[in-house]
């Protein structure tokens, strides 16, 4: 069974080697069942990049650590769910430590 | 000491690693009795680890709660809830450990109430008899353990994995730590070192733990020669969310399974069977937690499983009206709680909509580490200036987890923090053995150094995949030894040559994290499947299909798992006996739970 692919455009950005961010992005096949964008970017890092770094920690809002700018407005990536096309980029990208981590993570 | 091989140095008298459950009163306690602690975290203290996702309910004996104010049960005392536990743990576990449990139980619940744990309910839990659970919030308990902590000025070291300890002579003299975000080698120099590092939950697919418990405390334990007990007894939950992915690894089917609406609750196969009627009539859903998981596996292996391979949790025999008044309660349930975690406020609206039309995929999820290293009644290891409290240590439970885990990770906790003091000021500070730093920081940097080798995302899948074939529920002789030489296969031969592949970058590299995390769970399940070999019988959440019978004149005995020229050597050690002898005879598995959980029955109070 075939499903539904979204676009999954994230934030990448190293400051050490890095002159400005850049934005990549990765075809996610939606499950049969609802996603969240922490599964999304689970996804991402399992299947096309283990290099791109994003807080992961319990995935049921319970250490709400793992905020991210969804589409622009400030979310939790666990408790969001994913239904359509998304733009991932850091909460604060003045002070990221890499890609979607910020230094408050 | 070469400063090419670390960026930064510490020194400190007790070391703590883990700032939760465990960690946070082992620290507290130590820094009570004046000494210089340091907390080492792997994530950020109150949000991380297993504490946080706790229920949670502590527990204590009625005469106890009477003493410190709570509505407890006068025909309850210390010695009764001590038998309780010997009894239903069936005996395997270390009688002195049980008394000191139960002593602290206690203690523990004294300080908490002191920093200001709200207490929403004192109730049964755990099936009890008796009320002997104080139900709180495991986030709401954690943030007191931090506000604490703060205030005692104990510095914390944050988003910092533990790698290895270093030893001298035999004790433990400090360790070896990867800071996570700036990719630096830390050596920490202490007198003692306290681990309160949980499980290895990771190491399985399905699993219902927070991403850090990976067995990080007892890999390095026995690294630096400590021993491990237990190693096979792993304690799954039934009725944990399957799918959708979202909802994936909730307790919260279990959870409602617990409260008043139980009773309106089914659980059925994927041809719509109510199957518990076959396997415990009388009970049904509401038997032990682990017939339930046993049955709910069955299910699956004999093709009558769901498509994501569970069974469903079901409330569609319940009309929408029928739905409205399990959510009404809940509600209510949750209301006296004031616990406002997202998994009730987000997630639950959400299922409990969906279950009007549509059954709930749950499953079995690992849950928590039964065994672990192997301490005494002081959480002293066997390798002097080494303490382990909480999940990562093992010998308090015996065969089955019977009553609250926040309860010991606390009183083991306060223990770790009262006894190390008296060894701190017995030695002095001691520097490292160069070669040994020298040969961690090489295997700390050789994912990073190898330009080729194996990649830890796929060996994790591999891991996953003889995890979920084999160490499940229901084992037997033959998959244990499938999975055994897998599993010793990948850490020799994988876990040796794994290399990070996509970015090179010290910093939040999640692919050299998963590397060092490996090595760790590799360890674990090896020691496990190893252990869960040689046991032949079943006993509490232990099952072997090949072996359905509880034996007491052979088997009421412990694994002991001892670091043999870096390989694990396994023997049988007799259970320490305080007061209640293990009983003799053997009995068909059914019969023993049903013995042994004779005072868990619902609805049955005997008098005593």
């Amino acid at each position: 069974m075939t499903h539904p692919a979204i676009n999954v455009r994230c934030f990448r950005f190293d400051p050490e080697t890095d002159s400005e961010p850049r934005f990549q992005d990765y075809r996610v096949p939606l499950q049969d069942g609802k996603m969240s964008v922490l599964d999304c970017l689970n996804h991402i890092r399992e299947h096309f990049d283990p290099g791109l770094a994003y807080f992961k920690n319990c995935q049921l809002g319970f250490c709400q650590r793992c905020s991210l700018r969804v589409n622009g407005k400030v979310a939790m990536a666990c408790e969001t769910p994913a239904s359509g096309d998304l733009v991932l980029e850091p909460v604060n990208a003045n002070e990221v430590i890499r890609d979607l981590w910020c230094k408050s993570t | 000491m070469s400063a090419e091989l670390y960026e930064r140095e510490i020194a400190c008298d007790v070391l703590v690693v883990g700032s939760e459950g465990a960690g946070g009163p082992a620290a507290i306690n130590a820094a009570r009795a004046g000494l210089d602690v340091l907390i080492v975290s792997k994530g950020k203290m109150g949000r991380c680890g297993a504490s946080q996702m706790a229920g949670a309910d502590f527990n204590l004996d009625g005469r106890s709660a009477i003493a410190l104010g709570l509505p407890g049960d006068d025909r309850d005392s210390p010695e009764r809830f001590f038998a309780d536990l010997v009894r239903e743990g069936f005996y395997l576990g270390n009688q002195r450990i049980i008394e000191a449990y139960v002593e602290y139980a206690a203690r523990n619940t004294a300080d908490l109430l002191e920093w200001g744990m709200p207490v929403y309910r004192f109730e049964q839990v755990h099936a009890e008899e008796m009320a002997r659970g104080i139900i709180t919030s495991g986030v709401r308990w954690v943030r007191v353990l931090r506000r604490k902590v703060r205030e005692m000025d104990i510095p914390v070291l944050e988003d910092t994995m533990m790698v290895d300890l270093l030893t001298r002579e035999g004790r433990v003299i400090g360790a070896v730590a990867l800071d996570l975000r700036s990719g630096e080698i830390v050596l920490i120099t202490a007198r003692a070192v306290v681990l309160c590092t949980g499980g290895w939950q990771q190491a399985y697919y399905f699993n219902s733990a927070a991403a850090d418990l990976t067995g990080d405390g007892q890999a390095m334990a026995f690294r630096a020669g400590a021993e491990m007990i237990g190693m096979e007894m792993v304690q799954y939950i039934p009725a944990t969310m399957l799918w959708p992915p979202m909802a994936r690894k909730s307790i919260l089917p279990y959870i409602m399974m617990e409260t008043e609406v139980g009773p309106l609750i089914q659980m059925l196969n994927g041809e719509g069977e109510r199957f518990m009627q076959r396997y415990d009539p009388s009970t049904l859903e509401q038997s032990t937690k682990e017939i339930v998981a046993i049955a709910s596996e069955m299910e699956v292996q004999e093709g009558r499983g769901t498509p994501h391979g569970g069974v469903y949790f079901a409330l569609k025999h319940l009309t929408p009206d029928g739905v409205d008044f399990v959510w009404n309660k809940f509600t209510e349930f949750l209301d006296q709680n004031d616990d406002k975690r997202s998994e009730f406020r987000k997630l639950l609206p959400h299922l409990l909509e969906t279950a009007k039309t549509q059954d709930l995929e749950v499953g079995n999820a690992v849950h928590f580490m039964v065994g672990g290293v192997k301490v005494n009644e002081r959480t002293e290891t066997d390798v002097p200036g080494l303490y382990a409290a909480g999940e990562c240590s093992g010998g308090l439970w015996g065969s089955v987890r019977v009553a609250s885990a926040t309860t010991q990770v606390g009183a083991q906790g306060r223990i770790a923090g009262e006894a190390c003091p008296e060894y701190v000021k017995s030695v002095e500070h001691t520097e490292p053995d160069k070669a040994q730093l020298e040969a961690i920081v090489e295997r700390i940097n050789a994912p990073m150094q190898r330009r080729e080798g194996a990649s830890p995302i796929e060996i994790m899948e591999r891991m996953h995949g003889v995890t979920d074939e084999y160490l499940r529920v229901i084992r037997d002789g033959e998959g244990l030894e499938n999975a055994y030489d897998e599993l010793s296969w990948l850490r020799r031969e994988e876990a040796a040559r794994l290399h990070v592949s996509a970015s090179r970058t010290r910093r939040l590299n999640y692919e050299w994290q998963l590397c060092l995390e490996l090595e760790n769970m590799l360890l674990c399940l090896e020691m496990s499947a190893l252990a869960s070999l040689k046991r032949e019988e079943s006993r509490g959440g232990f099952y072997r299909r090949d072996f359905p019978y509880t034996d007491n004149d052979r088997w009421c005995v412990n694994t002991v798992i001892s670091n043999r020229d870096c390989e694990p050597a396994l023997r049988l050690e007799e259970p320490v006996v305080t007061s209640m002898p293990p009983p003799s005879g053997r009995m068909t598995f059914e019969e023993a739970v049903a013995e042994g959980t004779a005072s868990l029955r619902r609805g049955e109070v005997d008098e005593p």
